[in-house]
């Protein structure tokens, strides 16, 4: 039996905690003193971070809920490294939204990392479903943010599918618990022993997916992250994703599927971020397509893969945050995120444009930038299978990553047609931010042994070595002769202008069709009720006034209440009882 | 949000819009590109251990690359006859 002192130090060891604590304090600060908030935020960061290392690897906190045991606080090789860069993600997004006065807002940015440090660092799955929730309910605020009408409906449909993640994983977790008699968070696979799909493991895979942004069931990325203001869109695109690709990583490690789906993933957003207009969008589908990179490495589960892909989960984390920092500069300063609307900003931003390049080349993995230290470990676990369709999709993959991310991003923002916008640099704080994300990006380029040394197998990176030459001139290759079509397609203007417009995604069923349905659907309840009330209302008013002439104030049967209530309770619980029989 | 913005309507050339400029990032471009490929065919810079045979040609990673790339620009931007809408088409609609 867990006392109220073991929960409570359980709770107060966990860096989670700590986070969630100073982000409810902080939103207690009244707004005369909101100044103080992200300072204050800032130290219950370090305050994590400090817990975090003084812990080390181990397990903490065991409790037990109603008789199970319950591992709430598990540092292991891979909770580590995502608490790691997670904290590191976190203090970035709070220095870069430094002159942000919203209390909301100022809670969400902290709370929603807290929820996701705790899952990744959930023993068990009941543990991971509260913080799962947590996370959902406090990113919402962040979608919620501006305000519009068109930002709240995204909000709502965001936090429709989110709990719906959480209504899966509750469901798995119960079918898990009923085949094993655990709830342990360990690997669950989606296969039993003979082959066939286990129930509990489908529920939890899709859980996972829906928060991995699984091909159709991806939109609510790029419907909700875009709706958030500059700071808002940066926290969101860390936090949800990687938790699902960490939680990928521990319960369903070399599950074939993962391959098909990683490819796709990486694959289809490709297309939609060419033809898409507004640059944040753009980052939303690359969330996608690197992501699929990251599921493509788990699928294939040997330890050098699985190291590849949360290795690589952690240097994206740093870059792609870099992209939105860039890109959610220019919208601070210019009002727009719209690539019709931008180009040419080069000349009065020079140093968010210099942030920018880092972070395009570090996603698509120069050598030198943080990209290229962990993505030949995914494309090589392909090789190491002898599946070339895989291997040239991912290769494939790579050259639509330039294109999006790589070069988009950067073109269209800072240099394309002269927008004739001349907006100042970004402030100091968003400077800051950038900067240090560029530093990482490069740091973990050139020196990745660090980062090696925090996967969760080592050892199996040993004799690994991305500065290999055959692999330096194979990138280089692909990527310069790459970019040398993009010179081509420029030069002979065969590259597609930016068209301002809207492109239907899977969110259109339930946008479009789906609301209309909903929107028949209570018309025809309405008129059902209306029609039955109409037929029926008479009848049940004479009953009523029956019933009221009985046992009503003036009944025969309330002269004694207690007589007159029993025998109304009586004839109801018969009539029940009778309805019962008949059914039976 | 957009306080700080300044809209110039004089439109000046900046350094990379200089012809210069243009010309050197395309030359630079095109020997690093050269030199890459050309990379491929020194022993030394080959993979020892290649998993697929299609990795023995020395100039295999740049023809994908830039096949690659061309082909979703030009086959990629047809998606946007099948998709794509005005741009107000959800807020007449929600």
């Amino acid at each position: 039996m867990t006392s109220a002192n073991d929960l409570f130090s359980a709770l107060a060891m966990n860096p989670a905690v700590i986070l969630f604590v100073g982000a409810t304090l902080g939103a207690l600060i009244p707004n005369g003193y909101a100044a103080l908030r992200r300072p204050l935020m800032l130290v219950f960061t370090a305050a994590a971070g400090l817990k975090l290392s003084t812990l080390g690897l181990g397990e903490y906190g065991r409790l037990a809920f109603f008789g199970e045991p319950a591992l709430m606080l598990r540092i292991d090789r891979m909770a580590r490294l995502f608490a790691v860069v997670f904290l590191i993600a976190a203090a970035l997004n709070i220095v870069y939204g430094w002159r942000l006065r919203d209390r909301l807002q100022d809670f969400a940015t902290l709370a929603y990392p807290a929820a996701a440090l705790g899952g990744v660092l959930a023993g068990d799955l009941v543990t991971l479903f509260v913080w799962w929730e947590i996370a959902a309910i406090a990113s919402v605020f962040l979608v919620f943010g501006p305000g519009a009408r068109a930002t709240v409906l995204a909000g709502m449909r965001y936090l429709t599918i989110q709990v719906l993640s959480g209504v899966l994983l509750l469901a798995g977790l119960v079918l898990v618990f009923r085949e094993t008699g655990s709830i342990a968070f360990g690997e669950i696979g989606l296969r039993d022993g003979a082959g066939a799909v286990k129930l509990s493991g489908l529920f939890v895979l899709l859980a996972f997916g829906i928060k991995a942004a699984f091909p159709l069931l991806h939109n609510w990325v790029q419907d909700a992250y875009p709706k958030a203001n500059f700071a808002g869109t940066i926290v969101l695109s860390v936090f949800t994703t990687k938790l699902a690709v960490a939680s990928l990583a521990r319960a369903f490690p070399g599950t074939p599927e993962l391959i098909g789906i990683g490819v796709v993933m990486t694959l289809f957003p490709i297309f939609f971020a060419l033809i898409e207009n507004d640059l944040k969008k753009v980052l939303c589908y690359s969330i996608n397509n690197q992501v699929g990179f990251m599921v493509i490495g788990i699928g294939y589960g040997t330890a050098a893969s699985i190291n590849g892909a949360v290795g690589y989960a952690f240097s994206n984390i740093i870059f792609e945050s870099l992209l939105f920092m860039a890109v959610g500069a220019a919208v601070y300063r210019t009002g727009t995120s719209k690539a019709t609307e931008l180009g040419g900003l080069y000349r009065t931003m020079p140093l968010t444009m210099a942030f920018c390049l880092v972070g395009a080349l570090s996603i698509s993995a120069f050598p030198g930038f943080a990209g290229f230290a962990t993505k030949g470990l995914l494309i090589g676990a392909a090789g190491e299978a002898h599946d070339l369709f895989i291997w040239l999709a991912m290769l494939f993959a790579s050259a639509g990553v330039l294109e999006h991310a790589g070069i988009k991003i950067p073109y269209f923002t800072f240099f394309a047609h002269d927008s004739g916008k001349r907006p100042k640099e970004a402030p100091p704080e968003m400077l800051l931010a950038m900067g240090a994300s560029a530093a990482l990006s490069i740091a973990i380029g050139v020196y990745p042994e660090p980062l090696y040394a925090l996967t969760p197998y080592p050892e199996a990176l040993a004799d690994y070595d991305p500065y290999a030459p055959y692999h330096v001139v194979e990138q280089l290759q692909l990527l310069l002769w790459a970019v040398l079509a993009f010179a081509a397609l420029i030069l002979v203007k065969w590259y597609p202008a930016e068209v301002a417009s809207t492109n239907l995604d899977t969110d259109w069923l339930y946008r479009v069709p789906g609301r209309g349905i909903l929107g028949w659907a209570a018309a025809a309840t309405r008129a059902v009720w209306g029609l039955a009330w109409r037929l029926f209302s008479g009848r049940f008013l004479a009953a009523m006034e029956r019933v009221y002439a009985v046992h009503g104030p003036e009944g025969a049967l309330a002269r004694s209440w207690p007589t007159g209530y029993m025998a109304l309770a009586t004839a109801l619980v018969l009539g029940v009882a009778l309805i019962l029989a008949f059914v039976a | 949000m957009t306080e700080d913005n300044s809209i110039e309507k004089g439109r000046t050339g900046g350094w990379a819009d200089r012809k210069s400029f243009r010309r050197g990032f395309l030359a630079l471009l095109v020997i690093a590109a050269l030199a890459a490929a050309a990379a491929g065919f020194v022993p030394a810079f080959q993979n020892k251990n290649p998993h697929f045979a299609v990795e023995r040609y020395g100039v295999f990673f740049a023809i994908y690359g830039f096949v690659a790339f061309a082909f979703i620009v030009l086959a990629g931007q047809h998606l946007r006859k099948l998709v794509g809408r005005k741009e107000d088409y959800y807020d007449e609609r929600e």
